[in-house]
């Protein structure tokens, strides 16, 4: 099962979109689980959020075993600084671990105009279905039209015109074996 | 030339690993708690020395536990030196692999047999960078077309051993090591990276036949000189000529067929006929067979022995040969001017013969 909990006022038709999605994408049962506080600890003297300490500090909800737990917010994250920079910050999840977290700052503003709205939900259900994606040790890939592209490479493009809950075959296959496994 | 089986190119790979930074030489040097990475493996965590009994043999082993998934391995003492373990890169070390993988990348290796080999080769011995290498040369090899299934996985498991070697080294998840990849490899728009010099990678020091060569020592090699006793170094003039020779025989079939006759005594025919073939045209390979056995052998005997006046009379025994061989490649080139004409010939024959139906009819 996942479970979407928002840490922010998210629109109920995003949501459902997004449940939809995700159910097609990995079969998965998926189900809003309510809204919570943003955990207010891990936010940086800058005012954006440590993605790494907002995880750790998200509040808990009552999952199984087998659950994974995706957290939603409109905060701006920030990562480690790397060698050669930081690179920006969609979200974060541990690789083989049972939660996520997304954040919708970096997205194209909602709007009120249909396309519009149907961008930003692809968008949403697209880095929802990556950080998952890392809950499934997948790793990154080179392919941009696999849904594990990195969120902030060039080659992806604005408006995805590719199907929201494709893996390239590589990483699908993968996943096929973890999720049997 | 012999090609080398491949045992023993497994042997002489395994003598001649160059050391990457941080190379473990010894079971000595390793001691509980130290953090090593094992080629194509991972990283692992040393966790003591063991002692078994197998086959009647008291063995002693270097226990290690991935630190990914708690596999254990055991190593034997004696074998800790050969494996290629070495310790995790350092966080300068790790800085380099950056610089290394946001650097542009010359044209890739489009040869997937040379390509495969040296990869492979880096992953064992070339350290941290080794395995940049290859993650960034199959990362800009997919940019150009798909890769293939085998290079994918290679791919993968490179890119695997390389997150989880930064992830160690920076102490930051696995995730993020490989966001900073990624973000070297592929930047946002709009942002520059700040690159230095990337470092130099380790020179693999394979097996000689996977190392591209210098031209001259190619020619050399061609020349198999080496097979005939042949001290280049006291040659080296006479090589010149050699060389400059052979150049005119290809070019200029029909002069060194000419000159041919007396010089030519003294060569050592084995070895022309057979580099001439190759290269040349039917028509002119007529002529230039002649040239090499002229040229090539000329420096053996003056370099051995310089007393050529009692080699004169060998010489002209040995010279038989060469005439005949010139006389054989018109014998062989005979039989085509033969079938030419044929059809000319077999063309009045017909001609009677229509004549000689309708005679009949």
């Amino acid at each position: 099962m996942i479970r979407i909990v928002t840490l922010a006022p998210f629109d109920e038709g995003d949501i459902a979109f997004l449940s939809k999605t995700l159910y097609r994408s990995f079969g998965i049962g998926t189900e809003h689980q309510g809204d919570r506080a943003l955990p207010r600890k891990a936010e940086l003297p800058d005012g954006r959020f440590d993605a790494l300490k907002l995880l750790d500090d998200a509040p808990p909800v009552r999952a199984y075993a087998d659950d994974k737990v995706v957290y939603l917010t409109d905060v701006e994250l920030a990562n480690p600084k790397g060698p050669l920079g930081e690179p920006p910050a969609w979200g974060h999840a541990l690789q083989g671990g049972e939660r996520a977290l997304v954040s919708t700052f970096r997205f194209r503003p909602r709007g009120v105009t249909e396309a519009s709205i149907e961008v930003y939900r692809r968008r949403l259900a697209r880095e929802c279905i990556h950080f998952i994606g890392h809950l499934w040790d997948l790793h990154h890939c080179y392919d941009a039209r696999c849904a594990m592209h990195p969120s902030w490479s060039p080659s992806l493009p604005e408006d995805p015109e590719f199907e929201l809950d494709s893996f390239c075959r590589d990483k699908s296959e993968r996943r096929i074996r973890l999720a049997k496994t | 030339m012999r090609t080398p089986g491949k045992r023993e190119r497994a042997e002489k790979q395994e003598e001649e690993v160059p050391s990457a930074g941080g190379t473990i030489a010894s079971s000595s040097d390793l001691k509980a708690g130290d953090r090593v990475v094992y080629p194509k493996q991972g990283v692992y965590r040393v966790t003591g020395l063991e002692q078994k009994d197998i086959a009647g043999q008291r063995l002693e082993f270097v226990k290690m536990t991935r630190e990914e998934d708690g596999a254990t391995v055991l190593v034997p003492l004696g074998k800790v030196a050969t494996i290629g373990l070495r310790r995790v890169a350092s966080a300068e070390d790790i800085e380099g692999v950056f610089h290394y993988l946001g650097a542009s990348y010359d044209d890739p290796e489009l040869d997937w047999k040379v390509r495969h080999r040296d990869n492979v080769e880096r992953l064992i011995a070339g350290g941290v960078l080794g395995v940049a290498e290859v993650v960034k040369g199959l990362h800009s090899l997919s940019r150009l077309r798909p890769l293939p299934a085998k290079e994918r996985e290679l791919y993968d498991s490179s890119r695997h051993l390389l997150v989880n070697e930064i992830s160690v080294a920076l102490g930051v998840p696995a995730v993020i090591a490989e966001d900073y990849i990624d973000y070297a490899l592929m930047p946002p728009a709009g942002v520059k990276l700040p690159l230095k010099t990337p470092p130099t990678p380790v020179e693999l020091k394979g097996p000689p036949w996977k190392r591209k060569k210098p031209a001259a020592a190619e020619d050399e090699d061609d020349l198999g000189l080496a097979e005939l006793g042949i001290d280049l170094g006291a040659l080296e003039g006479a090589a010149v000529g050699e060389s400059e020779d052979s150049e005119e025989g290809e070019s200029e079939g029909e002069k060194p067929a000419e000159e041919g006759s007396e010089e030519q005594a003294a060569v050592p025919v084995k070895v022309a006929p057979a580099k001439v073939a190759p290269p040349k045209a039917p028509a002119t390979v007529k002529a230039a067979k002649p040239a090499k056995p002229a040229t090539a052998p000329k420096p053996v005997p003056a370099a051995k022995k310089p007393a050529p006046p009692p080699r004169a009379a060998p010489p002209a025994k040995k010279a038989a040969p060469p005439p005949a061989k010139k006389a054989a490649p018109p014998a062989r080139k005979a039989p085509p001017p033969a079938k030419k004409p044929a059809p000319k010939k077999a063309a009045p024959a017909k001609k009677p013969a229509k004549p000689a139906k309708g005679k009949k009819k």
